[in-house]
Formats: C-alpha cells, sequence, structure tokens
C-alpha cells in the first residue's frame, strides 16, 4: 500500500482497484458490479469442490459411518454400545490413554516451553539453533516403529542404561519400571512430545520482543512483575494451546505403543483389538463406538485448541 | 521487487524469523551500543546471569542426554556383538561390526517393502500437492474468504487419527469396494488426507512469507498474463515451501505404521516390526538405518528452508 505511492501519477486510470474492498468498501456500486462480484464469490467456491469430495470420500464419509453405527448397534438406534465402551475393561483403556496424555502434555508442554526458553536468545554456537531445530522437527514426527526400539535398547530389561544402572546400585527392573507400564510409556513419548512443543511455541517466544522487558523495566518493574504481567500472559495461549495438541498427539499415537505393549490397556490398542479380533457379532460396534468417544475427545481438544490459538494470534501479528 | 521488500521486513521482523530483527530491537541495539563504546559496568545483573547461564547449559545438557542415549543404546545394540550382561568398562570397544546391517540389507523383502514405502510417498507428495497448492494459491490472492474454511478442513484429520480412520475405512469400503481395499495404493488418499494439516501449512505460510499477493498484483500490473503469473512467479517463489510440504509427507509416510499394519500392507514400518521380531539385532540396525535417513532427509528440508528464511515452524499450528 505505501509501495503505491511512488507510482502514484500513473495510476489515476486505474483507481486502485486492487484492494478488493470488502466490507468496508463502498459498497455502493452498480447492481452489474455487484453481480459479478457475487459470480466470482461462487466460483471461488467452485474450486473448493473437487477438494471437498475428495476429503468427503476418504475422510467424512468413513468417520460419520463409524459414528452412525456405534450410535445404532445392531441396527437400531440405542446407546448400549458407548456404553459399553467406557465401562468394564474399556474403562480402565481410557483412563490410561487419558493419563498418559495428560501426563506427557504436561511434561512435555513444561520441558518444551524450558527448551524454547533456553535456546532464546543464544546466539553462540552458531551451529546449535539449526541443529536443535531440525532435530525436534524430525524427533517430533518421527515416533514411530524406530523410536520404540531405541528406548527398548536403552531401558528394557537388557538395556544399556538399566545395566549401568544396575552397576552404580540402582534396579530398574526391580523397582517395577518397564516400558510398557504409563511411566515407561510416558519416558518415551516424551521423546517427541518435547520437540513439538519446542516447535510449536518457539515462535511465540522468539516473537517476546526485547523492547517490552526494556520498557518494563524502564517503568520499575522487576523480572518477576514482567514475566507475571506481559511475557506470561503474551505466551499463555500459545502454551495452553501447544499442550493441547500434545494431548491429542499422545493420545492418537498407536505404533510406539503397539511395539512397547501390543496388548496393553490403552485405547489405540483396544481399537486394534476389536478390529483385528474375529469378531463375534456385536463387537464390531463396541469398536466402532470406541472410535466414537476417541473422536469426540480429540474433536473437543481441537477446538479448545483454535480457540487458544486465535487469542495467541493477537499478540503474534499485532 | 522493490515493491516486495518493505512487506517482507515488516513480516520477519514480526512473526515469522524473529532472530534477525531491525536495529531498533534489543540485541541489535546492544550490538550497536559496544561499537559505539558504551562503558561494561552498564549490565548490572552480571552475577545473577552467570547463574542464569549455569542453569541455561546444564539444562540444554539433560536435554541433549536424553536427546542422545537411546539412539546410541540403539547403535550398541545393533552394531556390537557384546550380551548386556557381559558388558563391562574395559570391553566397550570389543566387538563391534556392520555385520548385522549387512544381514538387514541383503533381505529382498526388506527391498519390496522399501520400494512400497517409497512409491506411497511419491503418490501420496503428488496427491496432495496437486490437492492443495491451487487451492492454497486461490485462497491467498483470490478468495481470502476461503482460507478459514481451508485451515478448518485441513485440521479435521487430527480429530480423527489413523487408528480411528481405518476403522471407519474397513466398515464402509470393505463391503463396497474390497478391490480398492487389497491394492497397495488404497493407502495413498487416507496418508493424503493425513498429511494435509502439514502441508496446508506449509504451502500458507510460504505463500505469505514471500508476499504473494503483492508479487501477483505487481505482476498483473506489469502485464503479464494469468499463466505467465503462476509459472514464472508463484511457482519459482513456492517451490522450497513444496520442498518443505513434500518432505514432511514423506517423512509420515516412512513412518505410518496404524494404516498399513491393520490393512495388512507391506510397507517399511510393518516390515521393520515383523523384522525385528525375527533378526533382534539385525532389526535393531535396520530400524537405526531407517531413522538416520529419515533424519537427514528432513534436516536436509529444514536447513534448505533456513537458508530461503522461512521458518520452520510450518509443523503444528
Amino acid at each position: 500500500m505505501t509501495a503505491a505511492t511512488p507510482a502514484g501519477q500513473l495510476d489515476p486510470v486505474r483507481p486502485a482497484p486492487v484492494r478488493r474492498a470488502g466490507a468496508g468498501g463502498p459498497a455502493a456500486g452498480p447492481v452489474v458490479r455487484r453481480v459479478a462480484a457475487q459470480v466470482r464469490a461462487v466460483r471461488g467456491w467452485l474450486v473448493l469442490v473437487p477438494f471437498l469430495a475428495f476429503v468427503g470420500v476418504f475422510l467424512l464419509w468413513p468417520t460419520a459411518a463409524v459414528l452412525v453405527r456405534s450410535i445404532t448397534p445392531g441396527g437400531a438406534f440405542g446407546l448400549s454400545a458407548l456404553e459399553r465402551a467406557v465401562s468394564g475393561p474399556y474403562r480402565s483403556a481410557f483412563v490410561n490413554s487419558l493419563t498418559l496424555s495428560a501426563v506427557t502434555a504436561l511434561l512435555g508442554g513444561v520441558l518444551g516451553l524450558a527448551l524454547a526458553l533456553a535456546m532464546r536468545g543464544l546466539t553462540r554456537p552458531r551451529w546449535l539453533r539449526p541443529a536443535l531445530d531440525s532435530w525436534s522437527s524430525v524427533a517430533s514426527q518421527l515416533g514411530g516403529v524406530p523410536l520404540a526400539f531405541a528406548f527398548v535398547a536403552a531401558v528394557g530389561t537388557q538395556g544399556i542404561v538399566t545395566k549401568a544402572l544396575l552397576g552404580v546400585g540402582v534396579d530398574l527392573v526391580g523397582s517395577g519400571f518397564s516400558l510398557s507400564t504409563t511411566a515407561g510409556m510416558a519416558l518415551v513419548y516424551l521423546y517427541f512430545q518435547v520437540p513439538l512443543m519446542f516447535l510449536v511455541v518457539s515462535p511465540a517466544v522468539e516473537g517476546l520482543r526485547s523492547t517490552w522487558q526494556e520498557a518494563a523495566t524502564v517503568l520499575g518493574a522487576g523480572p518477576v512483575r514482567y514475566w507475571r504481567t506481559v511475557a506470561g500472559p503474551v505466551l499463555a495461549p500459545s502454551v495452553l494451546g501447544g499442550m493441547l495438541l500434545l494431548f491429542i498427539n499422545a493420545f492418537s499415537a498407536y505404533a510406539t505403543a503397539y511395539v512397547l505393549s501390543s496388548s496393553g490397556q490403552l485405547v489405540p490398542l483396544q481399537i486394534r483389538f476389536v478390529l483385528q479380533g474375529n469378531v463375534i457379532t456385536g463387537e464390531q460396534d463396541l469398536g466402532y463406538a470406541l472410535v466414537t468417544w476417541t473422536i469426540a475427545l480429540l474433536g473437543a481438544g481441537l477446538l479448545l485448541v483454535q480457540a487458544l490459538q486465535r487469542r495467541a494470534a493477537r499478540w503474534s501479528r499485532a | 521487487m522493490s515493491l516486495d521488500t518493505p512487506r517482507r521486513t515488516e513480516q520477519d521482523g514480526t512473526a515469522v524469523d524473529a532472530p534477525t530483527p531491525t536495529v531498533t530491537s534489543g540485541r541489535g541495539a546492544r550490538r550497536a551500543a559496544r561499537f559505539v563504546g558504551r562503558p561494561r559496568e552498564a549490565r548490572p545483573a552480571a552475577p545473577g546471569r552467570r547463574v542464569l547461564g549455569v542453569v541455561r547449559w546444564t539444562f540444554l545438557g539433560v536435554v541433549a542426554v536424553y536427546f542422545l542415549v537411546p539412539q546410541l543404546a540403539m547403535a550398541r545394540f545393533a552394531f556390537q556383538n557384546v550380551p548386556v550382561v557381559l558388558l563391562g568398562p574395559d570391553d566397550l570397544l570389543r566387538g563391534w561390526s556392520l555385520r548385522p546391517l549387512l544381514d538387514a540389507l541383503a533381505e529382498p523383502a526388506l527391498w519390496s517393502a522399501a520400494r512400497t514405502s517409497a512409491l506411497l510417498a511419491l503418490a501420496t507428495v503428488t496427491l496432495t500437492l496437486a490437492l492443495l497448492l491451487p487451492l492454497a494459491v486461490v485462497a491467498e490472492v483470490r478468495a481470502p474468504r476461503l482460507r478459514p474454511v481451508l485451515s478448518a478442513v485441513t485440521l479435521l484429520p487430527w480429530v480423527v487419527p489413523p487408528i480411528a480412520l481405518v476403522v471407519g475405512v474397513a466398515a464402509t469400503f470393505r463391503p463396497l469396494a474390497p478391490w480398492f481395499l487389497s491394492s497397495t495404493f488404497a493407502l495413498v488418499p487416507f496418508y493424503a488426507i493425513w498429511a494435509m494439516p502439514f502441508t496446508y501449512r506449509a504451502l500458507d505460510a510460504g505463500l505469505r512469507s514471500i508476499g504473494a499477493r503483492t508479487l501477483v498484483e505487481a505482476a498483473q500490473s506489469l502485464g503479464a498474463s494469468t499463466p505467465r503469473v503462476l509459472l514464472r512467479v508463484l511457482l519459482p517463489n513456492l517451490v522450497p515451501s513444496m520442498v518443505a510440504a513434500g518432505g514432511l509427507t514423506t517423512a509420515l509416510v516412512l513412518g505410518e505404521f496404524a494404516f498399513a499394519s491393520l490393512l495388512l500392507k507391506d510397507t517399511l514400518p510393518t516390515y521393520l516390526v515383523v523384522y525385528q521380531k525375527q533378526e533382534a539385532q539385525a532389526g535393531m540396525a535396520l530400524a537405526l538405518t531407517v531413522l538416520l535417513l529419515t533424519a537427514l532427509l528432513l534436516g536436509t528440508v529444514v536447513r534448505l528452508l533456513r537458508r530461503r528464511g522461512l521458518g520452520v515452524s510450518t509443523t503444528g499450528l
């Protein structure tokens, strides 16, 4: 917009048609123009059609089918399957999954934030920042099978860390630690949760202008007050949003959990169990109900993330 | 180019790339002040700062150990022929060999699984880019109203993780189109769905950081036709973010396990699990190799992006 001024002398021929004036512009144009705008709007939506069709066929339709079947067990409407999916052994699967996700989201969130804060303004070993960025994007994407193997080699019953600790007198296996327990899984999940949080929260941390701190100091605020009243509130939405994202991420992780404890009491593993086992009639509805609960949980989480994200955007774009 | 500059610095300064701030920012000013010759005593909190430095480096050290130890343990398990029980301080260097990896690489089943995964990755990247690139361009340049819609729709896969989607897929496609699910390439559309959040965000960030709308307006006002604008102006500028999107998608496809495992497809991750059960050591060696190769791929993508002034934080949201 500012760049248009030097070319201003040339412009009178076309009086700034570039800005598509939305609601604020002079809407009192001739009818023709309004119709043309409407046609253009419709055409804009037409671009979406193939994409929406694709999403509809391969995502929405299968999902909707599952949702519908979970509330019509055996062909008639009823909530029995949904109730069964959160009772008995399945209830403990949900409890375990929720615990694991909450713990790793909280711990991963705090550690990821601490990592971002520790890296803030750190320029001295020049390779460190790019190396950590690259490693984070690798580690946050690479949950999965190799990661589980790595932890088996490190702290499994035959792991090298287990052995080293035994040498110092700490009996890891004897103390009840195992990779298939919630604590063990949490240790593994943090491996991708911390880097993910680091990636999510870094832009917000880097976005803290040092001028804000200088202004606060000039106005007489100590570091504690600065963090409590300026930096804290600015970071809060990104941090909470990041943690929710970690929660979603942990709840839906599958490969790592499968390798570490394939018969484990976690929702994704239970879904596989119901889906794969040679199913008796009626058991299928149970699987659908498990999926429905999962989707409901993750959907609620994502809506929260979005709301927080909108709040965070106020700061990063202002 | 000069048209584009003010907007670019404005964006870099705010959100995208904070470490290269304008001169008014603190670090730059401080650095400038050093040249002017401001006295050292200007920083009063020196001891506190040193404590903070110790805490910072200790924390970074602990994180580094946590990140490194599992990889090193995997490397030891894979390449050292000494059982953990016998391992002591004196024979740490004994019995290392590349034999397990060579054994793993000699399996023909590995190569067919790897080929399947590579083809799946290629097909998925092509499909996601074909679906999302035109839409992202239209949404940024022509119809900003599409933006919230796209951003919401592309987040849906977060709500339906692969393990949940595969249940629905089995329920709907198996009775209707069994031939479809029996093909290995049935995985492609679902992987494309799953990669959508990453691809769209990478493309969107790319379009914003090059100031796509300004570029298009400038090109058009200079008389370029629409195809010319697309091919000569937008596309070359978008290559880094397309590579980024492709790299992320490839990494996702190479690591995806739930879908492939439940639909009984032989991809790299499912092969890894099966093979590790038969050959523990060689399986580890293979897993480590896959991990390192994927890390290299992603690392290259990230470095490529950084050089073009794009952030890495295209991942999450």
